[in-house]
């Protein structure tokens, strides 16, 4: 969806919710295309880059127990506007789950729940673009908490690193024998890049990852001319 | 919040010098001030002239050059420095400010943790030991294109306005001389540059030629012991009373080896001169300023005391001086020689007032000539603060008859000088390496024999004397004893070379600790109880090896980074391997004299040994390598002596 669609999409909206009572955490999602134009610089695109791990892979069945997302600014990523937080995801976590991030029953007892999480979230990110891989999926379980609380779905441009590194990674491979599956997992790509992992894998410190990619990958966009934010809607904007 | 949500990175940090010295709650704070960029290779991240940098860049993965364009062969970019991971850059330019002086590139895609200038400059305030490390690495690149380039550093650099704290960076001579130096020609009457001294409120007038070119100096003190005194008339020209020819220095020189110059002299003037031109004038008073302390002060009251008493009183004061300068940095090579400069002005004085006072005393004058020998460390000038006395006493050949009395005189003596230099903080030396023992208090003949001796039938326990003494220098000798007995220790040298067989053998007995740190990188938690040896595991093989090549070539001096040098050139020593032993033994003679300063920093009695636990990254990198090339040039030894022969 080009920019201009959506952002027609975002006052046809408005239009509709024009009489509804909103939250201010709604109210201000829904501004959140506003100053967006195709031809920024993306050097000067302000992104949030987003994890969550949850109870499994099933989007219908499986819950979020914890979000972690880094502000990036200006190609650097701020360590200091870091959201980190476990959420009460109001069913057992299976032990496969459990495995994978560690984060076990005990440890999210006294988390808050989706909701509130949520919301804190919204205001973390801000008119942002939301930048994470396998944006699906992450957007899932957002727009399942937005359409539930506000009736609508998250209005931010998001982007996806796995669609953004088929089209600028792997696209340079020659023998295309790469272009798997598994190339794009997060840490493939990662070794590909030669990132070490600086954090624990956390969602907050797979989100420094996807982010440290994310970066790469702007940096290889900006090497083959494309230094606007056109050019990486191109390549990245989830479909 | 349970945790701080970047604890690995902060731990990254932990361990890059010098912010390892930083409390938790501040690195935190650094923390969560940084950014994480990317730069692909070759981009240019600090341009040289450009604004200065505003961040202090820590290498997650990846390298960068430093560079200086312009000033490499060809007009090409001279590289002065290479920063791998757990390195910083960018931090000189920041507490510099002004231009940048350096152009830093990633020599490979770069991942780095960026610190903001403002919070770095914070952290600075609270922890000076951030800005010396900073300072201190300002004197390493400026050292390293020093080494490449001749011509004029300032004019390509931008160096002029070199703002940082003068004490902490090791200023070079341009920015302390007198840049305008009051001159006179020769023929000059003393009353006239007398009268321009005054007027100009000098304390000293450079005589030179015409054209600059300069012929010598008369300072305040030669008007008073000089002209005063042995003037007819005040119309004589100056040149009669001039020192000439003048100690000089070059404008680019650091502030150090000007010290050592004038406290290797005895002067308190130097004349700066450029291209055969005198540009000014170093005193002693322009150095003083920049240390706070009084360096060149200090070596003079070394040099006017009247008494033992006064001598010991003054140790502290020496102490704390030579602290001083080992703080401001520098190289391996000049801090050595620094403490060298100082200990040996000790001794020499030691000895001087303790002839006096054995005359005064009735015992008389000293029956024959002698010399005082420093050996091991003391005698290849590589003392770091305090070490244990190791000394000895030749003395000129006497009749059979005499021989006892003579003996005694000077064992009498070197009971004094010795007990004398525990006061002024020496220890004796535990092995009884001293002039006060009999041993070692011999006449010439006996020492020949001695060596001889030594070098024909060699034992473990004088093999490990020969450690000892085959170092030997003189720091008081009034006839060339020295050089003869080396000549002996040669000639005895070619008549036995198996003999170097057993030294190099004997070198070989301490060998570095290859997989202590791999060990220890693996060991987490574990107790590391076992600590390292600094000198014996580092040093001491090194010094070891040289010697043993450098008895083989025949080489003088006992130096080891000079003999690495002669032994090099030689063709003993690959280029590149000697290169690698001159920085292993710098990089391990650097971390013990910090070793040593902390330890009297915090009270404690300064030893050899260092918990590799607290090393970080780069100085266990550093270590490392140093060790393997230790390795390297054992294995090298054991090829060449064959040592596995001896059974």
């Amino acid at each position: 969806m080009s920019l201009v669609k959506a952002k027609l999409a975002n006052l046809l909206l408005r239009r509709r919710l024009k009489r509804r009572d909103l939250n201010p955490h709604a109210l201000a999602n829904l501004e959140a295309l506003e100053g967006l134009d195709p031809a920024t610089p993306i050097n000067e695109c302000r992104f949030v880059v987003l994890d969550t791990e949850t109870t499994g892979m099933d989007p219908e069945q499986d819950r979020v127990v914890s979000v972690g997302a880094v502000r990036l600014v200006q190609g650097r990523v701020r360590l200091g506007e870091a959201f980190s937080e476990l959420v009460n995801p109001g069913r057992d976590i299976p032990a496969v789950a459990v495995k994978v991030h560690g984060i076990t029953p005990d440890k999210i007892a006294s988390a808050r729940h989706g909701a509130q999480v949520f919301e804190e979230f919204l205001g973390f990110l801000g008119r942002d673009i939301l930048v994470a891989h396998y944006a699906k999926f992450d957007l899932h379980f957002i727009n399942r908490v937005m359409r539930g609380r506000y009736g609508f779905p998250l209005q931010n441009l998001v982007l996806d690193t796995v669609l953004m590194c088929q089209a600028v990674v792997l696209a340079s491979d020659p023998y295309g024998i790469s272009r798997h599956q598994k190339a794009c997992r997060l840490e493939a790509l990662a070794q590909r890049f030669g990132i070490a992992a600086p954090e624990r894998h956390t969602a907050l410190g797979d989100a420094l990852i996807t982010a440290m990619i994310f970066q790469r990958m702007l940096a290889r966009l900006e090497a083959v001319g494309g230094a606007r934010l056109k050019d990486l809607m191109r390549v990245a904007q989830l479909k | 919040m349970e945790e701080f949500h970047w604890q690995r990175i902060l731990e990254f940090v932990r361990a890059v010098a010098p912010f390892d010295a930083l409390p938790p709650e501040d690195l935190e704070r650094a923390v969560s001030a940084m950014e994480v960029a990317y730069f692909p290779r070759d981009t240019v991240i600090i341009e040289q002239g450009g604004p200065s940098s505003r961040f202090l860049y820590f290498i997650q993965s990846g390298s960068a050059r430093v560079g200086l364009p312009g000033a490499g062969e060809g007009g090409g970019e001279l590289l002065v420095d290479e920063r791998g991971e757990g390195d910083t850059f960018g931090g000189l330019s920041l507490l510099q400010g002004g231009k940048a002086m350096f152009r830093v590139t990633a020599r490979e895609d770069l991942i780095c943790y960026l610190l903001p200038g403002e919070v770095f400059k914070e952290l600075c305030e609270t922890h000076p030991a951030l800005e010396r490390h900073y300072g201190a690495s300002l004197a390493r690149n400026l050292q390293a294109v020093r080494e490449h380039v001749s011509c004029e550093l300032p004019a390509i650099a931008g160096l002029e306005g070199l703002s940082l704290s003068a004490a902490m960076v090791r200023s070079r001579v341009r920015e302390l001389m007198s840049p305008k130096p009051v001159t006179c020609l020769p023929a000059m009457p003393v009353k006239a540059a007398a009268h321009n001294m005054t007027q100009q409120q000098v304390g000293s007038i450079v005589v030179a030629q015409p054209g600059g070119h300069p012929l010598g100096i008369l300072t305040d003190t030669d008007f008073r012991v000089r002209v005063m005194l042995r003037a007819c008339s005040l119309d004589e020209p100056v040149a009669e009373f001039m020192s000439c020819p003048p100690h000089t220095i070059s404008p680019d020189a650091y502030a150090f080896e000007a010290l050592l110059a004038m406290s290797h002299h005895g002067v308190h003037h130097l004349v700066v001169v450029q291209d055969d031109r005198v540009v000014g004038v170093l005193s002693d008073r322009d150095l003083q300023a920049i240390t706070g302390g009084s360096p060149v002060g200090v070596v003079r009251a070394i040099d006017k005391v009247a008494s033992v008493g006064e001598l010991v009183r003054l140790h502290p004061s020496i102490d704390r001086v030579v602290e001083l300068l080992l703080r401001m940095g520098g190289s391996a090579r000049e801090m050595l020689a620094l403490v060298t400069e100082f200990n040996d002005r000790v001794t020499t004085k030691l000895i001087a007032l303790t002839e006096e006072d054995m005359e005064h005393g009735g015992e008389g004058r000293p029956p024959v000539p002698y010399g005082w020998m420093a050996l091991g460390s003391e005698g290849r000038r590589e003392q770091t603060l305090r070490t244990d006395q190791d000394n000895a006493l030749i003395f000129a050949n006497v009749p059979e008859a005499s021989s006892e009395r003579v003996k005694g005189w000077f064992l009498g003596f070197s009971e004094r000088v010795v007990e004398g230099l525990v006061r002024c903080g020496f220890p004796r030396c535990t092995g009884g390496v001293m002039a006060s023992n009999p041993d070692w208090c011999q006449s010439e003949a006996d020492w020949h024999q001695t060596f001889v001796r030594w070098v024909q039938d060699p034992k473990p326990v004088t093999l490990r004397l020969g450690s000892i003494f085959f170092d030997f220098r003189e720091i008081y000798a009034e006839a060339d004893y020295l050089d003869t007995l080396r000549l002996r220790l040669k000639q005895a040298m070619e008549d036995n070379r198996l003999f170097l067989r057993y030294m190099a053998a004997n070198a070989l007995y301490n060998r570095p600790p290859l997989g202590f740190l791999r060990q220890f990188v693996v060991e987490k938690g574990g107790e590391h109880a076992n600590k390292l040896n600094l000198k014996l595991s580092g040093l001491t093989p090194i010094v070891d090896g040289a010697r043993v090549m450098a008895l083989e070539l025949g080489i003088d001096t006992t130096n080891t980074l000079e003999r690495l040098a002669a032994i090099e050139t030689q063709g003993l020593l690959k280029k590149e391997l000697a290169a690698d032993l001159v920085e292993a033994f710098s990089f391990i003679t650097l971390l013990r004299i910090s070793r040593h300063l902390e330890a009297r920093a915090e009270g404690r009695t300064p030893d050899n040994f260092v918990d590799p636990e607290s090393l970080n990254n780069f100085q266990r990198k550093m270590l490392r390598e140093s060790f393997k090339v230790v390795n390297e040039l054992q294995s090298l030894l054991e090829q060449r002596y064959q040592t596995r022969l001896i059974t």
